[in-house]
């Protein structure tokens, strides 16, 4: 076991669905776990694939649940975006930009290789400090809630590994390599420093 | 409450709580003392630093934090805080070893800063920097650790290092945090203790390490990464490194690590992008912009993007190389010149490194001389051939890192891509160690190291000369993939002025070629040889320990992992263990005969693996001596011998001995010979070969062993492969028997061998044992006892004949085979077979078929009488009676014996035999016997014989006997022989045979001389009966009787005289005459008749003969009636 709680950040696109499921998910089984979103809005699908419904960071989940409401009830409770707006009014008040954190992580867990990469431009491009380790690992989900509920289970189960790893620093390329044999699907890995 | 007392009362409750709580109090205490009111911090120092040794690891991480930030509060407190910092460098938890190396990280900067500042000079100080510089040594060489996570903070505090221990100059792209920071620009050169130059190298030495630790072929992706960071940040903060940053990521692109990951292929793909765009960013990238943008194509990002990234060109700002080099070398010039000047002036650091190199040198690895050379010799031919050729070598599989790395050649056959195409093949020559890059630098290698000779005690008097080191010996580094290193080219920078001083140590290059591979753990490296005898004592302690396992383990049910294991390390390490293990199975073999087989099967198994060559002398010593011990064990009822024989992979000639003594073992040579049997029957290989043990042991001395063996032979030889071979050896054995003397192959081995040693019945049986006990189970081999018997020797002879009763009673008379031997009887072998005959009729009748063989034998080829005794009870009564002079007269015994089987008396079971001839037919032919062809006195002894046999011969017999022989004509000689005999037996007979008297008086007796001197015998035994028998005498006859035997007419007379008147009447007047004559003989009358030889001329009396033989025989039909009525 390590000494200190896992640090952990889940991060998506828009800090609504598959960040916010896992996060749902980590804090339930008791991870020191926050979440973000990378994108520079947060874009919600909206009544035709090339009109989303885009806010910005600052929008609370409520403002935005209230604003679909207005907008289309029936197709928003349809496609399960009002209750996924619901569940994350449960957890915290608005999404959060990850390049606006300043917090430090032990483990930051990214859902597709987009925002891994937007992730690692941002760790790299901060000035290192105490050149302490932060482990980000990309773990692909698609965008729906089903994918979003799996990748979950995922997440959960991988950082249950890590958290229970006697040193998680040394054990982590074999604990991912296993992943990726158990879960068939590649794992982007890197370590940056803050 | 002061913030005093506070502080004392929460360190009092940290003392108490448990370690999370723990660490909130603690936290609590370094703000109040550090941040608050610091100074408190001097006060509690020491009860902070105590908790150093807590047990949990979160409190020993708090407190190197503190460390930290109290050092950064207060610089002083570096010196006495330092050495605690480096016992936590030392820490058991990685977590803690990990956070003291962040710690160092820091420390290290602040600690050169305030050493650097400090006007004082102290010992203190000084001891301080030296432990500092070793816990830089220290984490240095952690690059080797054996932990990723450690060697990532190495990593990372390489990096701090290198940047530190450099000059920043008017490019570096220094974070703003890191604005105040140390770096070696601020380093006084005039320092008493801190020295720039080592510093320096120090900081180049650094790199060196980094990047070998770069292109160690098994780096971790983590590492690979971090250290790809690194080397970004370093290009960026200290461009005169671009250089080496850039051939380093260049060369890695080409090799990457063969033992990452599909994804970690990517991932590091992924970063090295990142980063080669973070170096491209960099004014200072200008140079090699063209290598950063063909790696960056390769890695898939669009010519669009490259150029996005792309700064400006600032053609001016860029200098010519050799300007850079000739200022570099200027301004080393200036210091050299004036070392005073530096002291003098505190400042001049910064003047100093502005001039330093802003764009690295370029120097010439041998990848560029060997990528010129190949350059134009990448003809579409020539590359077409190589396509061609190494299509060959292609893996089945792609591999991972191909498979990520490829991406399509856009720009093939345009020179650049040629270009790229000539330096990737130049890596990999590199690599190899080919190409003429490298001979260039091995060329150049030689000459730089004659200099160094000469150069080695300027080294360390001229640190400017060092301080050139650095780029050189950076551009070796990088070149490094295989353990070969490069040095500086000057031939493709002819504006380059070639620095006259030898450059690196040669020693340097060997030991970061050696880093390259460090990371590798190698057990050699850790390990000492240990002694020979250390070695064997190990050994066999372990082996022992194993050993006397064995309760422990069996509880643990791993005891077959256990016997594995012994018999796999007792096989193969010579030696005592052996032994030793022997040993201990045998202490106790029933319970570890499982370790005695598994043993057993490992030497075996060792054996076949060494074919053909192996020996099988470790197995046939394992098995020998299992096999030996069991065999001496006294009891031993299990069976494990038997086992242990039959499961054996393979017997040797010394466990069959072994097998053999068993045998020979009283108690043991039953299960011993079964066990023999098995193995002759189920290793049919050898089978031979046990067999013929068996064989041996058939003619053993002890008999308990010899029938057992014989037994197990006797079944052995139903089966059919067997067959020939016992038969051979029983025969060939046999046949021993037709030398003069024993052959030494009748005694064992151990014996001496006596030429001369004579035949003993001990010997002749010894090799007749086996033949004698097949020969009941196959007739046919008589006849090969036969030729050998008429060619051994006398006493042999005499052997095998009381040899073979058993064997030949075992025949029986209706065997083919023997009548055959009857039949043909070889000469010589006659004894043989009359032995044969004997015991074949010993105990029952003889078979005709036998009778006929014999007489035919008898008959037409062997007149032997002897012959026919054995079936003398089945020849017809005229052959007997034939064969009877010839037969009494043989020896007594004999004769004796022809009796006895004639009178059936030989065996009191014979009631079946019967004979020929009743005991009458044979008294009465007795009597008949020719006198020419026989003596009277065997006839005599013959019939003695019969009468002998006083059950045989009983009064009836005898009766009917003396009836017959005096009805006979001429009456037998012995006639009244037998007739007083037979009175001499039975008493009682009195009146039959004063019957027969009387009737031979009508058959005028007295004719016969013998005969009648027989009569006048019996009479004489026979009175008073006798005497009316007397009385029918003719006178004449009365008178030769009475002249006979003077004494019988006396009472003879008296007994008339006794009779009535009127019996007296009917006694002839003639008869009265000779009776009262007394003593008047009328020899006259007597005399003529008594003439035997007057008799047959006599026809007269012949006459008269007759007429009274007829009136006798009238007289007789009516007597047996008179007796009957009588009696």
């Amino acid at each position: 076991m390590p000494s200190h709680p896992l640090r952990v950040a889940v991060v998506c696109s828009s800090n609504q669905n598959r960040s916010m499921e896992a996060h749902n998910f980590l804090s339930k089984r008791g991870f020191d776990v926050r979440s973000f979103g990378t994108g520079t809005h947060v874009k919600l699908p909206g009544p035709a694939p090339d009109k989303p419904n885009v806010y910005d960071f600052r929008t609370t989940y409520e403002q935005m649940y209230s604003d679909l409401v207005r907008k289309d009830k029936e197709l928003y409770t349809q496609n399960g975006i009002l209750h996924m707006l619901e569940r994350n009014k449960r957890i915290k008040s608005k999404p959060e930009r990850f390049q606006n954190c300043k917090d430090r992580f032990d483990l930051v867990i990214t859902c597709e290789e987009r925002v891994y990469d937007q992730v690692l431009e941002d760790l790299s491009s901060r000035e290192q400090e105490t050149l302490q380790p932060v482990h980000v690992i990309n773990v692909d989900i698609q965008d729906n809630h089903e994918e979003a509920t799996l990748g979950a289970f995922l997440i959960c189960e991988l950082c249950q590994c890590i958290q229970h790893s006697d040193d998680m620093e040394n054990e982590m390329d074999e604990l991912i390599q296993e992943f990726e044999d158990k879960s068939n699907r590649p794992f982007l890995h890197t370590v940056c420093f803050y | 409450m002061t913030t005093s007392e506070r502080v004392v009362e929460l360190l009092n409750q940290a003392a108490l709580k448990p370690s999370d709580e723990k660490l909130t109090v603690l936290k609590q205490v370094q703000e109040l003392i550090i941040n608050k009111d610091p100074s408190l911090l001097d006060n509690f120092l020491d009860e902070m630093i105590a908790f150093q040794t807590d047990k949990s690891i979160e409190v020993r991480k708090f407190v190197i934090g503190f460390i930290e930030e109290a050092c950064k509060r207060d610089n002083e407190l570096l010196l006495r805080l330092i050495a605690n910092l480096n016992m936590l460098l030392k820490d058991e938890s990685v977590n803690v070893v990990k956070k003291a190396i962040l710690t160092l990280t820091q420390l290290y900067k602040v600690t050169l800063q305030c050493l650097v500042r400090s006007k004082t000079l102290s010992d203190m100080q000084e001891a301080c920097w030296d432990l500092v510089t070793q816990m830089k040594g220290d984490v240095l060489s952690s690059l080797d650790s054996e932990n990723d996570g450690i060697r990532t903070h190495a990593i990372k505090f390489t990096e701090s290092l290198i940047i530190t221990l450099s000059p920043r100059t008017s490019d570096s792209d220094t974070p703003k945090r890191q604005e105040g920071d140390i770096s070696l620009d601020k380093v006084p050169k005039d320092h008493s203790y801190i020295r720039y130059d080592v510093l320096c190298e120090e900081g180049k030495s650094a790199l060196d390490k980094l990047l070998k630790f770069m292109v160690h072929p098994a780096i971790s992706s983590i590492n690979l990464t971090t250290a790809l960071g690194s080397l970004a940040t370093i290009a960026r903060q200290r461009p005169m490194f671009m250089s080496e940053v850039v051939q380093a990521y260049e060369t890695l692109h080409a090799n990457l690590p063969p033992t990452l990951a599909k994804s970690q292929v990517s991932s590091v793909r992924k970063n090295l992008k990142l980063h080669l765009v973070a170096v491209l960013k960099h004014p200072c990238s200008l140079e090699f912009q063209g290598q950063i943008s063909t790696l960056l194509l390769d890695l898939g990002m669009p010519q669009s993007e490259i150029t996005r990234f792309t700064p400006e060109g600032r053609e001016q700002r860029k200098r010519p190389r050799h300007e850079q080099y000739t200022e570099g070398k200027k301004v080393k010039n200036a210091t050299d010149k004036e070392p005073i000047e530096d002291d003098e002036d505190k400042e001049e650091p910064a003047p100093n490194s502005a001039p330093k190199p802003s764009a690295p040198p370029v120097a010439q690895s041998a990848i560029d001389v060997t990528a010129e050379f190949l350059h134009p010799l990448l003809t579409p031919e020539n590359v077409a051939n190589l396509v061609l050729i190494s299509m060959v070598y292609l893996p089945d599989v792609m591999p991972a890192s191909f498979q990520a790395t490829y991406t399509p050649v856009e720009s093939a056959g345009k020179d650049a891509q040629i270009k790229h195409l000539a330096r990737l093949m130049a890596t990999q020559m590199t690599a190899a160690g080919i190409g003429p890059g490298l001979e260039q630098r091995k060329a150049r290698e030689e000459d730089v190291g004659k200099e160094e000779d000469n150069d080695e005690d300027s080294v360390s008097k001229d640190r400017l000369i060092k301080r050139k080191l650095p780029p050189m010996g950076l551009g070796q580094a990088i070149s490094v993939v295989g353990g070969y290193s490069d040095k500086v080219s000057s031939d493709a920078a002819p504006a380059t002025k070639r620095l006259p001083e030898p450059i690196v140590p040669t020693a340097q290059t060997k030991l970061s070629a050696a880093g390259g591979r460090k990371k590798v753990f190698r057990l050699s490296d850790v390990v000492q040889p240990l002694s020979e005898a250390q070695i064997d004592q190990l050994t066999s302690k372990a082996v022992k320990r194993i050993l006397h396992s064995e309760k422990a383990i069996a509880q643990s049910g791993m005891s077959h992992v256990r016997v594995k294991l012994l018999s796999r390390l007792v096989t193969q390490f010579e030696g005592m263990m052996k032994e030793e293990v022997l040993e201990f199975i045998l202490a106790d073999i029933r319970s570890r005969s499982e370790l005695a087989f598994s043993l057993l099967y490992q030497e075996y198994n060792t054996y076949l693996s060494q074919l053909p060559t192996g020996l099988l002398d470790s197995y046939d010593q394992c098995l020998y001596t299992l096999l030996s011990s069991l065999q001496e064990k006294p009891e031993q009822r299990d069976g494990l011998f038997t086992k242990l024989v039959l499961e054996a992979p393979l017997i040797t000639e010394s466990a069959l001995e072994v097998i053999r003594r068993y045998c020979e073992d009283d108690s043991r040579v039953y299960l011993g010979m079964t066990t023999l049997k098995e193995l002759i029957i189920k290793r049919p290989s050898r089978q031979f070969q046990y067999l013929h043990v068996l064989l041996d042991l058939s003619s053993h001395e002890k008999e308990k062993v010899r029938t057992t063996a014989l037994a197990f032979l006797k079944r052995m030889y139903e089966k059919d492969q067997l067959r020939d071979y016992i038969e051979k050896f029983a025969l060939t054995y046999m046949q021993l028997l037709v030398h003069p003397n024993p052959p030494s192959l009748l005694f064992g081995a151990d014996k001496d061998t006596e030429v001369a040693a004579p035949w003993t019945e001990e010997t002749v049986r010894q090799c007749l044992f086996l033949y004698l006990s097949l020969l009941p189970l196959n007739h046919q081999l008589v006849h090969e006892l036969a030729s050998v018997y008429t060619e051994a020797i006398a006493d042999i002879k005499r052997s095998v004949l009381r040899a073979i009763e058993q064997p030949i009673r075992g025949m029986g008379m209706n065997s083919p085979e023997l009548l055959l031997l009857v039949e043909n009887c070889p000469k010589g072998a006659e004894t043989l077979v009359t032995r044969c005959l004997h015991i074949l009729t010993d105990k029952v009748p003889p078979s005709p078929e036998l009778v006929e063989r014999v007489r035919d034998l008898y008959q037409k080829r062997v007149p032997d009488v002897r012959f026919l005794i054995p079936v003398i009870n089945g020849l017809e009564k005229n052959e007997v009676i034939q064969a009877l002079p010839k037969l009494i007269k043989l020896n007594p015994i004999v004769v004796k014996e022809v009796f006895n089987r004639l009178l059936g008396t030989q065996h009191s079971e014979g009631s079946s035999s019967v004979s020929p001839l009743t005991p009458g037919d044979l008294l009465i032919a007795l009597h008949n016997i020719d006198s020419t062809k026989c003596d009277m006195k065997s006839i005599i002894k013959a019939t003695n014989l019969c009468f002998g046999e006083k059950n045989v011969y009983t009064s009836e017999v005898l009766a009917v006997v003396m009836q017959q022989l005096m009805e006979q004509s001429p009456l037998p000689m012995l006639l009244m022989r037998t007739v007083i005999q037979s009175l001499t037996m039975y008493p009682r007979l009195i009146g039959f045979v004063m019957n027969i008297l009387s009737r031979l008086i009508l058959k005028q007796v007295w004719k016969y001389p013998k005969v009648w001197e027989g009569f006048v015998k019996c009479c004489q035994r026979t009175r008073p009966q006798s005497y009316s028998v007397l009385l029918q005498l003719p006178a004449a006859q009365l008178t030769s009787v009475f002249e006979r035997c003077p004494e019988l007419r006396e009472p003879l007379f008296h007994h008339v005289q006794s009779y009535t008147p009127h019996q007296q009447a009917h006694i002839p007047n003639s008869i009265m005459a000779v009776l009262e004559a007394k003593k008047k003989p009328e020899p006259k009358l007597v005399q003529p008749v008594m003439e035997e030889e007057s008799f047959c001329h006599d026809a007269h009396c012949l006459i008269i003969a007759t007429m009274q033989r007829n009136v006798v025989r009238e007289r007789e039909r009516e007597r047996p009636l008179q007796q009957q009525q009588r009696g």
